[in-house]
């Protein structure tokens, strides 16, 4: 994979700042330990960004993003002032909690295609030892740019067309990894003006879907208690980043009841991918009815198939009351302690 | 040389036409139980209008320098819905579910006007519709979708079906018997709504 050029932009905090500092950007020569190091990050990209994204319109009616538009002008020219408006918009959304760091552009082509990587590593503080000849130096050393393993940002677009590709894209934010993170404001939806490519109710919808299936089809009573217990944990999951496999991972999901609700996902991608859980989506497409008699009778089935389970007769309607007749195979009994 | 239509045909066979089935299931699933959808279809352009629209100028200027690429409906859905207050909230409803680069309220361009209207999206194909056989990287980005009224739908169709039979430009007098067309369905739509808010929506 061929890099046609590579620039870097120092990246002061400016966000909301009436006289941010000047931007200094400089083009990387495509030799030496740098280029070597930038090269690796360039041609792992697809594999470092997990996440997909799609870049979300400025006005509804027009097929227009300031960030894409961008990234196609720097596609065009790769020279240093098309780089700077994009260090521009870097440095509007950067605040000083962000900090200092350190943007790179890279662009190649690979297959025919165009490939552009967009990347920021923090500054960072060091020390550096040398050993010399009459014994040891140590020094204290200021913005160092590390690709930190818990802030390092980056972003890979490629395509063919200007028009119809560089939409979608994948990006990485090791804060979005985060157990307790939801999205990073910052690097994906200030700065790239982007959301992830699946929106969450459509992410959610997925899973709960293949929750429900995999209830109704199994005979095996474990799985279905397994599920019964899935939705009460979920019903009270905050709005977060994750994907279907980190659901049932979170909760210690057996096994056996994790393979059936994954083969329920035509595509194991889809299974992986993450998106923005919506409680009160999954809960739309897997949920419980309960019914309870005043002689002490409780009735429980899914809700989308608890008439189909319990057939209602009304008995006396003046005093409401009904008889709810089932018919089936007991796969399970047990005991639970009556409501105190 | 291979012909921009034989082109297409394939890339309609191989990739469209399977697509749009995946599409249209996807659609109805995730539409299924939403009151008053009268239809939801999902279709390939087809190689005529393909070609027909490929070579659309504009000044003078071929319009698509790269259509295979560029002509973003080439899979095109449609949800024919009841009344006006459907398509807001079908809508709504649309954007939960896919992510899109371009949402339209299409209306004609002046209010002394009557003719097309629709609500437009350029949306991203899920990724849900892809498998081995049609794969991602492979597949165009995009669809369209259109939300209709019964009425707007049944106009626009009868309207493209006579544009595109004809074998001339319409008459001014053919133009205007259209137009007052569209003012009916556009007229119809609004009592209908009337109706169906008044009587269905307004506190009992």
């Amino acid at each position: 994979m061929e890099i046609g050029s590579i620039h870097s932009f120092l990246i002061h905090p400016g966000k909301n700042q009436e006289e941010p500092h000047d931007i200094n950007g400089t083009a990387v020569a495509k030799n030496g330990r740098l280029f070597d190091m930038l090269k690796r990050v360039f041609d792992n990209a697809e594999e470092e960004c997990q996440h997909d994204i799609s870049f979300v319109p400025d006005t509804e009616a027009e097929q227009r993003n300031e960030c894409r538009d961008s990234f196609l002008a720097y596609l065009k020219s790769c020279d240093l002032p098309t780089g700077r408006q994009v260090a521009k918009r870097l440095q509007a959304v950067t605040t000083n909690k962000s900090g200092l760091g350190l943007l790179f552009l890279m662009v190649g082509e690979h297959k025919g295609e165009m490939k552009i990587v967009v990347s920021r590593f923090p500054a960072d503080s060091g020390i550096l030892a040398e050993e010399k000849a009459k014994g040891l130096s140590v020094e204290f050393l200021e913005r160092i740019f590390m690709k930190s393993a818990t802030s390092y940002k980056a972003a890979v677009y490629s395509g063919r067309s200007h028009d119809n590709d560089f939409w979608k894209g994948k990006a990485v934010d090791k804060q979005i990894n985060s157990a307790e993170s939801y999205i990073s404001n910052y690097w994906i939806r200030d700065f790239l003006r982007s959301d992830f490519l699946t929106p969450g109710e459509a992410g959610t919808r997925r899973f709960a879907v293949a929750v429900r299936d995999a209830m109704n089809q199994t005979s095996d009573s474990k799985v279905k208690e397994d599920i019964a217990a899935l939705h009460h944990f979920v019903a009270g999951m905050p709005k977060k980043v994750v994907s279907a496999h980190d659901v049932l991972d979170q909760f210690h999901v057996a096994e056996e009841t994790q393979n059936q609700i994954k083969e329920r996902f035509h595509r194991e991608a889809l299974f992986e991918e993450r998106f923005r859980f919506v409680p009160d989506e999954f809960l739309k497409h897997v949920a419980f009815k309960t019914v309870e008699l005043d002689n002490g009778g409780l009735l429980t089935a899914s809700t989308d198939r608890f008439d189909n389970v319990f057939k209602k007769d009304i008995v006396d309607q003046s005093h409401d009351i009904v008889k709810f007749s089932t018919q089936g195979k007991v796969v399970d009994q047990r005991f639970r302690k009556t409501k105190s | 040389m291979t012909t921009l239509a034989e082109t297409y045909k394939e890339q309609r066979q191989q990739m469209l036409l399977p697509l749009a089935e995946r599409l249209e299931a996807h659609l109805r699933s995730i539409f299924e139980g939403y009151a008053r959808i009268d239809r939801i279809s999902v279709r390939a352009k087809s190689i005529e209008r393909f070609v027909a629209k490929a070579e659309k100028q504009v000044e003078g200027k071929l319009k698509y320098d790269d259509p295979l690429n560029q002509i973003q409906d080439q899979i095109g859905a449609r949800i024919v819905t009841f009344y006006k207050s459907d398509v807001d909230l079908l809508a709504e409803e649309v954007k939960k579910y896919f992510r899109h680069i371009e949402s339209r309220q299409i209306v004609p361009d002046s209010e002394r006007e009557f003719g097309y209207e629709g609500r437009h999206f350029i949306l991203f194909l899920p990724r849900d519709v892809f498998d081995e056989r049609v794969r991602e990287e492979e597949s165009i980005p995009f669809f369209e979708l259109q939300i209709k009224t019964l009425f707007q739908h049944a106009w626009s169709e009868s309207e493209h079906d006579l544009g595109y039979k004809a074998s001339a430009e319409l008459a001014s007098n053919q133009k205007r018997r259209l137009a007052f067309t569209a003012a009916q369905a556009w007229g119809a739509d609004l009592i209908f709504d009337e109706l169906y808010r008044q009587t269905t929506l307004a506190p009992q």
